[in-house]
């Protein structure tokens, strides 16, 4: 899946209800991770600039760059525990609460 | 949405309607939690990341800040229902 969206796909004049289905659900999927790498991207940008760049000057100095990638390392390996446990402790209190109910 | 795909709809079987609004929710739930998951990893980075990165992996102090920010903040969360819920009694 392409991180901003394929171009749209050649539309026939009229396509079966399996094709269009796909169609939707290919579209749903590639707007989602979209919004997902969007909000990534967002948020990384901005805790890192924070973190590395505390004094901007008129250049990007090496110890900033070599700060930056760290940081957008650090992050997405953040990300995954975050997702891990939170995923986790969810699926805990769905399960204490009856396990009727979802995320 | 283009005026050709609103066409397209009206093509859907009933059973694929169905099944899409299967997809559909389950897609809204994934997008939820990674939602929830980006708010939670931007607080808890914030609490738990506080030298200037230098290397590119989580120590391990930082790895079980990370693990336990994200329990505590569920806790909060917790007890504040819990709260507003016996407030409602």
């Amino acid at each position: 899946m392409s991180l901003f969206g394929g171009s749209g796909s050649g539309s026939s004049s009229s396509k079966s209800s399996a094709e269009v289905k796909a169609s939707i659900v290919q579209q749903l999927q590639q707007e989602s991770a979209m919004s997902n790498a969007r909000l990534l991207i967002e948020k990384i940008n901005e805790n890192c600039f924070d973190a590395c760049v505390p004094a901007p000057g008129s250049s990007m100095s090496s110890q900033e760059s070599g700060c930056l990638s760290s940081c957008m390392d650090k992050y997405i390996q953040m990300w995954n525990i975050t997702s891990k446990t939170y995923i986790a402790r969810v699926g805990q209190e769905s399960k204490r609460m009856g396990g009727a109910a979802s995320l | 949405m283009d005026p050709q795909t609103q066409m397209d709809i009206s093509n859907l079987s009933d059973a694929d309607k169905q099944d899409l609004s299967k997809i559909l929710q389950n897609e809204a739930q994934k997008t939820n939690i990674q939602q929830n998951v980006h708010q939670l990893n931007d607080i808890c980075f914030k609490k738990c990341v506080t030298s200037r990165p230098i290397s590119g992996t989580l120590d391990r102090s930082e790895e079980a800040c990370a693990q336990n920010c994200v329990e505590r903040w569920m806790d909060t969360q917790f007890s504040v229902l819990k709260k507003l819920e016996s407030m409602q009694k």
